[in-house]
């Protein structure tokens, strides 16, 4: 059985249909990247998962066993689910450490403390940059800010939404590495939707492409990237 | 400065009655223990309005009726006014937080303006519910504090003397542990962190797994609490308690905190002061701009300093880099 098992999703702003009818499913330790051009849905697929803010949510979701639709959103953080939504979403008032902080909202234990030291370890910068606010931090900062940030809840699932979004190439590249990394040594499995394919295709296992709210192509990666469709419509050449 | 001081003292229009230090103490004092009230109000405001950015305009009538309360179990019923204010604080607490979740969220979801209206309707509603309740005249006075004429602290002897009012020092020590409390409570505890985080991205908020609707009822409910805790002050100081105890007062704690910014706690204790001593000040020194008109005064202040910097004295400007 797949960590994450979506049929037949369906999502609606209003009585605007986003969404019509998606399957996906993800392992558990897996990358899977969703790709996807403006206004595909992608974001929405996200949303949905996550049971952020959309009128109505059809179909079925299903998390290690259970069932998501109409869930709060906190419940579904608290079943494993982290989500770094677009735009990265840090706290632009709070510290960098608070940031780290309220990311382990749902959890009780007493580790919280030693998972910021490792965050920090994993991203020195935000430890130089602890007392800061998250407001100042630069865009590339911000974006790992949100992702260790996510990981403070000590997800099994991490949804990020368009991670590369606004950041130069380098930074790009040194993010995916670690995103890379974080799934090797500690087995997070990740959805990652973004529209630079070609970084996201490196590092993931297996692929989607989204096209006006419906799949319209999946399988390996590596397949994906020489597949003469997505070469024209997400690789440039 | 002394003769600065003389100089303008002869200016036309001008008292020079003003200069006489314990005078000018005097109304110094004053100015700052009605500017502690209207810190108050103005952290009612700021409370909400940092999470919600919505202004609860029934924030005066919540408060006077939580007076009324205070008035019933202590007046009336002869309990301690520690118990009886506590009490009608939890009362004031609980009512917030159901206004919040039963009244103003399911409008907020269609419409910002709605919530205006529902709160404006609540403000009516409250004040006529009182009147039913308690009538139009003034009941009685709540005295929490000892307010003899004896009750004071002489710094200098007259005439004119200088004394502060056991009162006076109570309603500081009230808004300063409270400030303190709600300090502790914001930077310290993870209850205040959730709350912060709500007020900065509501979204991100329900992304990290706050449950942001607890946390919207929670700064009414504390909004609601210190309101009332306010109104029990403003009794005392004013000499009365009637259905109409707040009108003017929840004017002055809106003022004040638009003048400190209004999502800044430290503002809003700020702002409260500076409209309280402007109120007490500038017509004693400008004899020809009688007292009637301090209102319209703390408000033209406000108008330059909003003018110069908009988002308040201590508010945040909200940039955002993308």
């Amino acid at each position: 059985m797949s960590l994450l098992d979506v049929k037949g999703l369906t999502a609606s702003y209003g009585p605007v249909p986003v969404l019509h009818g998606l399957d996906l499913t993800v392992d558990e330790g897996e990358v899977v990247v969703l790709l996807g051009a403006n206004g595909a849905g992608k974001t929405t697929t996200l949303r949905a998962l996550c049971q952020m803010g959309l009128v109505n949510i059809g179909g079925s979701v299903s998390f290690d066993g259970q069932r998501l639709v109409g869930r709060r959103p906190e419940q579904v953080v608290r079943l494993g689910i982290a989500h770094v939504p677009q735009g990265r979403g840090t706290f632009g008032e709070l510290t960098v450490e608070e940031n780290l902080q309220i990311g382990a909202y749902v959890r009780s234990d007493s580790e919280v403390r030693a998972d910021i030291e490792r965050a920090y370890q994993i991203f020195p910068r935000l430890g130089e940059r602890s007392a800061q606010h998250a407001g100042s931090l630069s865009g590339g900062e911000q974006q790992m800010l949100a992702v260790a940030r996510a990981l403070m809840s000590r997800p099994r699932l991490l949804l990020l939404d368009e991670p590369s979004l606004g950041l130069a190439p380098l930074v790009i590249k040194d993010l995916f590495e670690r995103f890379a990394e974080l799934n090797h040594s500690l087995g997070t499995t990740m959805l990652i939707v973004e529209q630079n394919a070609n970084v996201a295709l490196a590092i993931a296992g297996r692929a989607y492409v989204l096209e006006t709210g419906q799949i319209v192509l999946e399988g390996p990666a590596e397949q994906l990237r020489h597949n003469d469709a997505v070469r024209r419509a997400y690789l440039g050449f | 400065m002394l003769l600065a001081a003389s100089v303008i003292a002869k200016v036309p229009g001008i008292d020079s009655g003003f200069f006489r230090l314990a005078f000018f103490l005097k109304l110094v004092s004053n100015g700052l223990v009605n500017g502690a009230v209207y810190a108050l109000m103005a952290l009612t405001v700021v409370i909400i309005y940092r999470t919600t950015s919505h202004l609860n305009f029934a924030q005066g009538e919540m408060a006077t009726f939580g007076a009324f309360i205070v008035f019933a179990l202590a007046i009336q019923q002869g309990i301690p006014y520690v118990f009886a204010i506590i009490i009608a604080m939890v009362i004031s607490m609980v009512a917030g937080a159901g206004f919040e979740r039963f009244l103003v969220r399911p409008v907020e979801k269609r419409s910002a303006l709605g919530v205006v209206i529902v709160t404006l309707g609540l403000f009516l509603t409250l004040n006529a519910f009182t009147a039913a309740i308690w009538g139009t005249e003034s009941v009685d006075v709540l005295k929490p504090f000892p307010g003899g004429l004896g009750d004071k602290f002489t710094f200098m002897d007259g005439p004119p003397q200088f004394f502060v009012t056991y009162k006076a020092v109570g309603i500081w020590i009230t808004l300063a542990v409270l400030v303190i409390a709600l300090w502790w409570l914001l930077q310290h505890t993870k209850l205040g962190l959730a709350y912060r985080a709500v007020a900065s991205n509501r979204e991100s908020s329900l992304a990290v797994g706050i449950p942001v609707g607890r946390m919207l009822m929670l700064g009414w409910a504390i909004s609601a609490g210190i309101g009332t805790l306010a109104a029990v002050l403003i009794s005392e100081q004013s000499n009365n308690l009637d259905f109409n105890l707040m009108g003017v007062v929840l004017l002055y704690g809106f003022a004040a905190a638009a003048l400190g910014g209004f999502d800044s706690i430290v503002g809003a204790v700020v702002g409260g002061m500076i409209v309280g001593l402007v109120e007490a000040l500038v017509p004693q020194l400008f004899t020809f701009i009688g007292s009637e008109l301090s209102l319209a005064m703390a408000l033209a202040i406000i108008v330059i300093v909003l003018l110069v910097r908009p988002q308040g004295i201590f508010g945040t400007k909200r940039i955002e880099r993308v």
